[in-house]
């Protein structure tokens, strides 16, 4: 059974249609790409996946549960962590408690309105040992907005991670790095290769193609070419449109 | 049905002239995406400056207002038309040019920063003024009453409406049919297109304001005879003004004018059924109309919303 | 301070140090406002309202919402708590807890209506829900008085079952007055540190994200807008005992600005304690200008206009900075006495 499955998803913007059709199975542990030329519909497909945008057909399955059309809080709770192409932090906080907003357990006492948020050792401990999974633990306390880029590519990585979630949808975690940082991200990938479910939109095609299972390949909102790299390689389509040089 | 005409046509001279003081407040908001909250103290400010000018002691020199005086009313109040307005205008040059220090900000500061310009400029009113009321002169061509159907209508009301619309249409023509509304609207505050066109922002950010603020007191001047002239006449207008606009949808002409109407409608009809309550009604016009329409009759997404 | 880090000691304390002193300074006040020609009623005028801006700085400072018409909380309290007193029961306990509860209730209402909402949108709503509070409370003369108000509302004993204390004093009042204030700030610092207050600073700095990490945002957002609006009714509910009366105007659009101008002023925007300085300093003004000019708001408003423009963090704000600036100052300092140290001692 997959872990994450999209049906049929067909999304229109009034008379624009920007999804048609699209499916996608993810099986558990699979690391799957998703990539194609902007405005191809790959962040309004990972928008449907995570609740931000209701799909006007097909549905979504999580783990063989029907998600479709739920806000995104309950498809996060659900197990749907997401990253942010355009680094959506909470600038003003600490690293620590960017990622101890993530926590499952903080969440759980959210309205909780008497005790002290920083009181929990438990909370603090966990929120560190995500930090250190993504090589910030000696940043903790140092506010979102005054980490470096690359820094803060790691924290978006470091907030999801901490949601535990059974599928992370990474929306170009890449963007903006530097070869020293794609390398960083590729390690930290790579760990996580296998334990987590992992959907991610990627421009860099050799990060792609060295650490995806399987890639998807979306033009005009729908699904031209998947496979996994090797057999992309072959495809016609991806060699016409150059997608596939650094492979 | 005949005993609601007149509650009928007193709501759409009403809609009218909300729709004008809603006018200033539009433009800045539709092309500035600026929230001007002294639009209603610069309204009243035009009143008070035209009630001056046309009033017994004009701010003139002696020999000058002697000759003032001697002029018919008529030709006072137009030329009151055309200078309080250009008076007023300065203050709002003084208001946009504070305002830039938050040009790119959360648009809530300049939002606070004309609250605050509001309160000083209504208690400037009162230090000059006092917190009497006063009375605009009109001319006699539109005072008074006529007779029609077995009812008195004031021909002042029909005279503002008038006024109102045409300022409407030609605010319209301004904007939609000239270069300098294609300019303004290529974006007051959409900098990088505008100087990508070789555009001093500055300057056109400061005549759309300095335009609104004009548009402010002109309505003062026409509401005042109806609304008499005190301290208080800012606030009684900048709210009509908010409610228009966010019923009509921030950044639509049209939208704005037909919100004005119906909102003039409803206070009208209201006032005839329950005059207690006919200014809650416009209220509650608002929150029903904006609970199923997020913005508004005819709005677009704006910055203003994040 | 609201944002940061929650690894500040004082974010897990119950009572600061900073509270204590204050507290403590606040006590002494009826020893000696009279001699520098003020008098007890400031005090309790100040306390209410440090009270309400606080709890008004729970939507504004903490939540970032842009509420603009937070003076019908406030009034339908004071109202509340009169027609409690009149018509069901005239015991104080009882009394201000329907002012909360009275307030809280509007609060919900209104909170059904523009929860999904932000920034300008937000901020229209408030004021439009406002004014509507406003009217009612003028034209429904039968309840409220009309705009002649609510009068003759009385100061209820404090009655804690073995000792009762009278209120009508002013410097007993005054005590009272601080001592719900006292708690009113514990509770506060408490719901601002809590993990509920730190979704609510979360949910100001990004929604969106917030949403993708399984906080109902709808939920939250409407949450703190009711519990501010019932605090803020319970000040009112302070405010009807203080004046003896409830009155329309606290309604009015006017009065509902003067509060989000306090909390700005003072710097409700990046401190806790934002607010209390600007009703302080706002206060304080009105009887101190106002004894010399009758237009001190004309001041206050060109203050208010100075401090958007070039310190729009408040008071707090420049006090934060400039403790900053003065620490990095003494950092310098130390930092070259131990370079003489290292490399003088060569010499």
């Amino acid at each position: 059974m997959s872990m994450i499955e999209a049906a049929g998803v067909h999304v229109r913007f009034g008379d624009r249609v920007v999804l048609e059709s699209v499916d996608l199975a993810v099986a558990e542990g699979e690391f799957h790409g998703v990539m194609g030329p902007n405005g191809a519909g790959k962040t309004t497909f990972f928008n449907v996946l995570t609740g931000r945008v209701k799909p006007d057909r097909g549905s979504i399955r999580l783990g063989g549960e029907d998600v479709t059309g739920l806000s995104p809080h309950r498809i996060a709770a659900k197990g749907i962590a997401r990253s942010f192409q355009i680094m959506t932090l909470f600038d003003e906080f600490s690293a620590r408690d960017n990622v101890m907003m993530g926590l499952p357990a903080f969440r759980a006492r959210g309205l909780d309105m008497i005790r002290a948020a920083a009181g929990d050792r438990s909370l603090l401990d966990q929120a560190s040992g995500a930090l250190a999974a993504v090589g910030l633990a000696d940043k903790a306390d140092v506010r979102a907005k005054d980490l470096s880029y690359g820094d803060r590519r790691a924290l978006e990585i470091a907030v999801a991670l901490a949601q535990a979630p059974r599928v992370l949808c990474l929306d170009e975690p890449t963007s903006g790095l530097g070869s020293d940082g794609v390398q960083r991200l590729a390690t930290l990938v790579a760990q996580l290769k296998g334990k987590l479910t992992i959907v991610a939109i990627e421009h860099d095609m050799e990060f792609l193609f060295s650490l995806a299972d399987r890639i998807s390949v979306i033009h005009w909102g729908q699904v031209v070419a998947r496979g996994t790299p090797q057999e992309l390689q072959r495809n016609e389509w991806v060699r016409r449109s150059n997608l596939g040089k650094f492979a | 049905m005949f005993d609601l005409l007149p509650h009928l046509v007193n709501g759409l001279t009403l809609g009218l002239l909300f729709a004008l003081i809603a006018l200033g407040f539009m433009l800045i908001v539709g092309l500035m995406e600026q929230i001007n909250l002294a639009h209603g103290s610069l309204f009243a400010l035009g009143a008070y400056v035209a009630m001056q000018l046309t009033g017994p002691r004009p701010p003139l020199p002696a020999d000058v207002a002697k000759v003032w005086l001697a002029l018919p009313l008529g030709w006072r109040y137009a030329a009151a038309l055309l200078v309080a307005p250009l008076v007023v205008s300065l203050v709002g040059m003084v208001i946009e040019v504070c305002m830039r220090r938050t040009y790119g900000k959360d648009p809530l500061y300049g939002l606070l920063l004309t609250f605050g310009a509001a309160m000083v400029i209504e208690e400037l009113i009162r230090l000059v003024w006092g917190t009497r009321d006063y009375v605009l002169q009109v001319p006699s061509a539109v005072n008074g009453g006529f007779l029609f159907g077995d009812l008195i209508w004031s021909s002042y009301r029909f005279y503002a409406a008038g006024i109102a619309a045409g300022i409407i249409g030609l605010v319209w023509l301004l904007i939609e049919k000239t270069s300098f509304g294609a300019t303004v609207k290529a974006g007051a505050h959409d900098s990088e297109i505008v100087r990508a066109l070789g555009i001093n922002l500055a300057r056109l950010r400061l005549l759309v304001f300095v335009f609104g603020t004009m548009l402010a007191a002109v309505a003062g001047i026409i509401v005042a005879p109806i609304w008499g002239i005190r301290p208080h006449m800012g606030v009684d207008a900048v709210i009509p003004a908010f409610l228009v606009i966010v019923l009509g949808g921030v950044g639509s002409f049209w939208g704005a004018v037909v919100a004005g109407l119906l909102v003039g409608l409803c206070v009208g009809l209201a006032g005839a059924y329950a005059s207690e309550w006919s200014l809650l009604s416009m209220y509650i016009l608002l929150v029903a109309v904006v609970t199923f329409r997020a913005r508004g009759l005819w709005g677009k997404k704006s910055v203003l919303e994040v | 301070m609201i944002v940061g880090s929650t690894t500040s000691s004082d974010a897990v304390r119950l009572v600061t140090p900073t509270m204590l002193l204050l507290w403590l300074v606040l006590a002494t006040v009826p020893l000696w406002i009279a001699r520098i020609g003020l008098y007890p009623y400031l005090g309790i005028e100040i306390l209410i309202w440090a009270l309400y801006a606080l709890a008004f700085n729970l939507v504004l400072g903490t939540a970032g919402l842009p509420s603009f018409g937070h003076g019908a909380y406030f009034g339908i309290g004071a109202y509340a708590f009169g027609l409690c007193q009149f018509d069901i029961v005239a015991n104080l306990w009882i009394c201000l807890a329907a002012a909360a509860l009275a307030a809280g209730v509007a609060g919900a209402i209104v909170a059904l209506f523009i929860s999904h909402r932000r920034g300008i949108y937000y901020a229209f709503m408030t004021i439009a829900f406002g004014q509507i509070f406003w009217t009612l409370s003028i034209k429904s003369h039968r309840v409220t008085g009309g705009e002649d108000g609510l009068l003759k509302i009385r100061r209820l004993p404090a009655d804690f079952g073995v000792v009762s204390f009278d209120l009508t004093d002013n410097v007993a009042f005054y005590y009272f007055v601080l001592a719900v204030f006292a708690v009113g700030i514990v509770v506060l610092w408490r719901l601002v540190h809590s993990p509920y207050g730190r979704v609510i600073a979360a949910i100001k700095q990004s929604e969106v994200r917030a949403a993708h990490l399984g906080y109902n945002v709808w939920l939250y957002k409407a949450s703190v807008f009711t519990l501010s609006a019932a605090l803020s009714g319970f000040a009112g509910g302070l405010f009807a005992m203080a004046q003896l009366a409830a009155f329309p105007d606290v309604m009015s659009l006017h009065q509902s600005g003067y509060v989000v101008m306090m909390t700005l002023v003072g710097g409700g925007l990046v401190s806790f304690w934002g607010p209390v300085i600007g009703v302080l300093l706002f206060l304080t003004a009105r009887d101190v200008i106002g004894a010399f000019t009758n237009a001190w708001m004309l001041y206050f408003g060109l203050l208010f206009m100075a401090i958007v423009l070039f310190r729009p963090e408040g008071i707090a704000g420049a006090i934060a900075a400039a403790m900053q600036q003065h620490s990095l100052n003494a950092l310098r300092r130390r930092g070259s006495s131990a370079m003489r140290l290292l490399f003088g001692g060569g010499r």
